[in-house]
C-alpha cells in the first residue's frame, strides 16, 4: 500500500484556554475523499486551518505527500498540494474572477509563469464551475453562489492535489446540491482529486466520501465509512443525546 | 539629580499627574468617539485645540478665566458633537454594510486626515500660526517641598475628577453598561434592546465635550498653536493601544504610565527627547500590538 | 489592461510629457525650470509610494521618512564624498531602513498601519533633531552645491526610474501577487502568494527612489535643517496626489501630480495656508466621493461607452 497523500497523527490545538483540537489522527490515501463532520464548534475549520498552515497545532504532526508541514507559512503548504476554500468567502473582489484564478495558478503548485498562459489553464476550471460567462467581472459583484464557486475554483486551480472543501454546500437548494454534486465528482474526476470535505448536509457527505471522521468537542469519536458511521453508538449518542 | 532623587522626586510626581491625567481625559473622550464610530479619528486632537482657542477667546474677550469658561467650552464642544454626528456620521454609520465598513475603515482614516488638515489650516487662517497661551491662575502652592502652579493642580482635579466620574459611570449606570455594550458590539446590543442611536449620539457628545474640556485645561498650561492638536491624538492613541478600547479604567493607567514615561524621562534625559518618548512609545504600542486595539479579543471568534 | 503602459494613447502622452520636460533646462527660464523640478519630484515620490500603497493596500503616511533619510546623508557626508556616490548612497540607506523596520513594521493592518507610518517619521524626525542638537550641528551651510540644470536631470532621471519601476511592478507577476494580497491578504497566502516576502519587498522597493530623490533635494537650498526634510506634510502631500489621480498603475500618479502641483505652483508662494486647506479638502471630497480617483472617472465613462456601443450594435 502506497503512503497516505496527507497524514494527520496526534494533532491538538489550544487558543489559550481553550482546546479546539485534541489528539486527532487520520490519514486520507491519494484519491480519497473523506468527509469531515461534527457540530459547530467541533474544531472541523480549526483542522483545516492547522492543515493548509493558517494556524500552527500546539502539539501534532501533519504530512503531505511524506514532507511534514511543520513552520510552513500557508504559501509554502499550498505549494506542496493542498488547496483550501473558506467557510467566509474570501474573494478579491476588485479583481474579476479570471484574475482570481490566475493568482492561483501562477503562485500555488501549478506554478504557471505568465499570465497568459495561467489564463489558459484556468479556463476548464471556470468552464466546470459555471463562472465563464462571469470571467471578466469583478468578483465582488458575484452573488454569494458565484463565491463560493469561485473559492472551490481558486483552490482548484492552484494545482493542489489534495483540496479542503469547507461547506462548499451550505444554503444551497437540493436542486444546487445535486448540481454541486455533479460538479464536484466531475472535478475530482478530471483533476484527479484527493479531497477533504467538512459538510453538514448529511447526503452530500454520504454520497461523496468514502470515509467520514466524526468530531465532537475537538476530539475524533469515530472513523468509518458511512454506513459504519451511521451505525456507530458513540455518534449517534454525540447527535441525538441518547443510545437511540 | 540622582536616578533614585528623581524617581521619588514630589515635585516629577506631580507633573507626571497633570500630564497623564490630561492624556487620560483625552484617551476617554477617543475611546467614547472611536468606541461608535469605529473609526481612527485622527482630528481629535484638533478639537483640543479648538477648546484652548474657546477658552483664550473667553480670556481675551471677556476676562473670563479658563476655569470658568471650561464648562461653557466642553458644552459648546458638545454641541458640535452632536451636529457632527446627526449631520454626518448616523448616515454613514446606518448605512454601511460588513464590505462597505471595511472599505470605509481603511479609507477612513485618510478622510479624518484631510478633515484634520482642513481645521489646523482653517484654524490658523482665522487666528494666525502663532503660539498662545493663556496666563492665569499662576500662583504657587506648596505642599512639603512640591511647588504647585495653581493651573496645573486645578488641572489636575479637573481631569481627574471627570475621568473617575466617567469610568464610574461606565461601569456603574446603566445608561454607562449601555454605552459599553456599543462600544463592544453594537450589534449585540440592538438586539438586547440597547437604544444604539441615543447610546451613540451620548458618546459623542460626551467625546467632543471631554476634548473640549481638556482644551479648556490646555490653555493654561502651555503654549499652543493651530498645530498643536496632533500630538495630543497620538497621545490618546497611545493610551487607547496600552489600555485597550473600551477599557476606560485600564485607559486611566496607560495614561498615567505615559504622563510618567514622558515626565521622567525628560527629567533623566533632556526636554529635547520629550517628542521622541511619545512618537517612541506610540511606535512601541503599535508594534507590540500590531492589532491596534484588537489583540485582546483574537482569542474569540 | 493591466499592461506595461496600459494603453498606447496613455504611453503616447506619457512619452510626450517627457520629451517636453527634458528640453525644458534648454528653452525656459529659471522659474519655469524650477516648476518643472518640483513636478518631476512629486511624480518620483508619488510613483514609489504608489508602489507599495496602491499595490498592497498598505496606505504609507511615513514616504517623507526615506526622503529625510536620504537628505541627510548627502548634507552629512557633503564635501567628504563626491555627490555620484552619496545620491546613490542615500538611496541605500533609505532602502536599508525600509529592510531593517518593514518586517514588524508590515504586521500591522489598515488604520494602524496608516498612523503607525506617521509616528515612525516623526520619531526619526525627532531623533535625528536630538542627535544633531547633541553634536551641536542642528544646522548646516552648504557650500560648492551644483548648478540647477545638473539638479533637473537628476531629478528627471529619478522621475524616469520611478515611473519605469512603477510600469514594470504594475504589470509584472510581482504585482500580481500584491494586488491579490490587497484584495485579502489571508486568502493570497494560502493561494500560494508569499505575503511576507512581498509585502516587505514591496517597501524596501518604494523607499529606495525617494531617498535619492531627498539627497538630490538637498542640494537645491544652502542652508539643511533637519526638521524641514522630515516635514510630515511631504507625505500628506504624496497621498493627495496618488488618491486624487486614482487606480494602481502609472496613470494616477501622473494626472494628481500634475494637478496638484500646478495648483501648488499658483498658491504656495502667496498662500500656503490656503493651498493646505484646499489640499484637505482635497482629500476629503476624494475620499468620500471619489475614492477611485481621476483614473476611475475615465475608467467609469470609458466602460459606459463601450457598454453603450455595445447596447446600440
Amino acid at each position: 500500500m502506497s503512503a497516505p497523500l496527507l497524514s494527520v497523527r496526534g494533532l491538538g490545538k489550544r487558543f489559550g484556554g481553550l482546546v479546539a483540537l485534541a489528539d486527532v489522527s487520520f490519514d486520507v490515501a491519494e484519491g480519497e475523499t473523506v468527509g469531515v463532520m461534527g457540530a459547530n464548534g467541533a474544531g472541523k475549520t480549526t483542522l483545516f486551518s492547522l492543515i493548509a498552515g493558517n494556524e500552527r497545532p500546539t502539539t501534532g504532526r501533519i504530512e503531505v505527500d511524506g514532507r511534514s508541514t511543520a513552520g510552513l507559512s500557508p504559501d509554502r503548504v499550498c505549494r506542496l498540494g493542498v488547496g483550501r476554500t473558506f467557510q467566509i468567502v474570501k474573494p478579491f473582489p476588485a479583481l474579476t474572477v479570471r484574475e482570481n484564478l490566475r493568482t492561483a495558478a501562477m503562485f500555488g503548485r501549478a506554478a504557471m509563469p505568465n499570465a497568459a498562459v495561467a489564463d489558459r489553464s484556468t479556463q476548464p476550471v471556470l468552464d466546470a464551475l459555471g463562472l465563464a460567462d462571469a470571467a471578466d467581472q469583478p468578483a465582488g459583484t458575484l452573488t454569494l453562489s458565484g463565491q463560493k464557486r469561485l473559492e472551490i475554483a481558486r483552490a482548484v486551480a492552484t494545482g493542489a492535489r489534495v483540496v479542503l472543501l469547507d461547506e462548499v454546500m451550505a444554503g444551497l437548494t437540493p436542486t444546487e446540491v445535486a448540481q454541486m454534486l455533479e460538479t464536484l465528482r466531475r472535478l475530482r474526476a478530471s483533476h484527479g482529486l484527493t479531497l477533504l470535505v467538512i459538510e453538514h448536509v448529511m447526503r452530500a457527505l454520504m454520497d461523496l466520501c468514502a470515509r467520514i471522521v466524526v468530531l465532537h468537542h475537538g476530539e475524533c469519536i469515530a472513523i468509518g465509512t458511512p454506513d459504519e458511521i451511521g451505525a456507530d453508538p458513540r455518534v449517534l449518542s454525540a447527535y441525538l443525546g441518547s443510545s437511540a | 539629580m540622582s536616578l533614585l532623587e528623581t524617581l521619588l522626586s514630589g515635585q516629577f510626581l506631580f507633573a507626571a499627574l497633570v500630564t497623564g491625567s490630561l492624556y487620560a481625559l483625552i484617551a476617554l473622550g477617543l475611546n467614547l468617539v472611536y468606541g461608535t464610530m469605529r473609526m481612527l479619528n485622527v482630528a481629535h486632537g484638533d478639537v483640543v485645540m479648538l477648546g484652548a482657542y474657546g477658552a483664550y477667546g473667553a480670556f481675551a474677550l471677556l476676562g473670563v478665566s479658563p476655569i470658568v469658561a471650561a464648562p461653557f467650552v466642553a458644552a459648546l464642544g458638545g454641541l458640535v458633537g452632536y451636529g457632527l454626528y446627526r449631520g454626518v456620521f448616523r448616515r454613514l454609520l446606518a448605512s454601511s454594510t460588513p464590505a462597505s465598513a471595511g472599505r470605509l475603515e481603511a479609507n477612513s482614516l485618510l478622510l479624518f486626515f484631510g478633515l484634520s488638515i482642513l481645521v489646523q489650516n482653517i484654524a490658523a487662517l482665522a487666528f494666525t500660526p502663532n503660539t498662545r497661551s493663556v496666563a492665569s491662575l499662576s500662583d504657587v502652592w506648596h505642599l512639603g517641598n512640591v511647588a504647585m502652579t495653581g493651573n496645573r493642580l486645578v488641572s489636575l482635579v479637573v481631569a481627574g475628577t471627570t475621568c473617575i466620574g466617567v469610568a464610574w459611570f461606565l461601569s456603574r449606570n446603566i445608561a454607562g453598561l449601555a454605552m459599553r455594550a456599543v462600544i463592544e458590539r453594537r450589534e449585540a446590543a440592538f438586539i438586547v434592546g440597547v437604544d444604539v442611536d441615543r447610546v451613540q449620539r451620548t458618546s459623542f457628545v460626551l467625546g467632543f465635550a471631554s476634548a473640549a474640556l481638556a482644551g479648556a485645561l490646555v490653555s493654561m498650561l502651555e503654549q499652543f498653536s493651530p498645530f498643536s492638536g496632533f500630538p495630543f491624538t497620538i497621545a490618546g492613541f497611545i493610551v487607547i493601544i496600552l489600555g485597550g478600547l473600551g477599557n476606560v479604567k485600564a485607559g486611566l493607567l496607560a495614561a498615567l504610565l505615559l504622563g510618567a514615561i514622558e515626565t521622567y524621562g525628560v527629567a533623566l534625559t533632556s526636554a529635547n527627547l520629550r517628542s521622541v518618548l511619545l512618537y517612541g512609545s506610540f511606535v512601541g504600542a503599535l508594534l507590540l500590538f500590531p492589532n491596534g486595539l484588537f489583540a485582546r479579543r483574537a482569542a474569540r471568534r | 489592461m493591466r499592461g506595461l503602459f496600459a494603453s498606447r494613447v496613455w504611453t503616447a502622452a506619457l512619452v510626450s510629457g517627457f520629451a517636453v520636460l527634458a528640453a525644458l533646462p534648454f528653452v525656459a527660464d529659471d522659474y519655469s525650470i524650477g516648476v518643472g523640478l518640483a513636478l518631476l519630484m512629486w511624480l518620483a515620490l508619488t510613483e514609489s509610494w504608489c508602489v507599495l500603497s496602491k499595490m498592497t493596500g498598505y496606505v504609507s503616511l511615513g514616504s517623507v521618512v526615506f526622503y529625510g533619510l536620504g537628505a541627510t546623508l548627502v548634507v552629512v557626508t557633503w564635501q567628504k564624498v563626491p555627490l555620484w556616490v552619496a545620491v546613490p548612497a542615500a538611496g541605500l540607506v533609505a532602502a536599508a531602513f525600509a529592510a531593517l523596520v518593514g518586517g514588524p513594521v508590515l504586521r500591522v493592518r489598515g488604520p494602524y498601519f496608516v498612523i503607525l507610518t506617521y509616528g515612525l517619521a516623526e520619531l526619526v524626525k525627532y531623533s535625528i533633531i536630538a542627535a544633531e542638537s547633541a553634536a551641536g550641528t542642528a544646522s548646516r551651510i552648504l557650500f560648492g552645491a551644483p548648478d540647477l540644470a545638473t539638479i533637473y536631470f537628476a531629478m528627471f532621471a529619478l522621475a524616469l526610474a520611478a515611473t519605469l519601476l512603477l510600469a514594470w511592478v504594475s504589470g509584472s507577476r510581482f504585482g500580481h501577487g500584491l494586488r491579490s494580497l490587497r484584495e485579502n491578504e489571508e486568502a493570497a497566502e494560502t493561494l500560494g502568494v508569499p505575503v511576507v516576502r512581498y509585502k516587505l519587498a514591496a517597501f524596501v522597493l518604494s523607499a529606495a527612489i525617494p531617498g535619492m530623490v531627498g539627497g538630490v533635494m538637498a542640494l537645491r537650498s544652502t542652508y539643511f535643517v533637519v526638521g524641514q526634510v522630515f516635514d510630515p506634510m511631504l507625505s500628506v502631500t504624496v497621498i493627495a496626489m496618488a488618491v486624487l489621480g486614482g487606480g494602481d498603475d502609472t496613470r494616477g500618479p501622473l494626472l494628481g501630480v500634475v494637478f496638484l502641483a500646478l495648483l501648488s505652483e499658483l498658491l504656495w508662494a502667496r498662500a500656503p495656508l490656503l493651498y493646505m486647506v484646499l489640499l484637505g479638502a482635497i482629500l476629503v471630497v476624494f475620499v468620500l466621493l471619489v475614492p477611485d480617483g481621476l483614473v476611475g472617472l475615465f475608467d467609469r465613462s470609458g466602460r459606459r461607452r463601450v457598454a453603450a456601443s455595445k447596447e446600440a450594435s
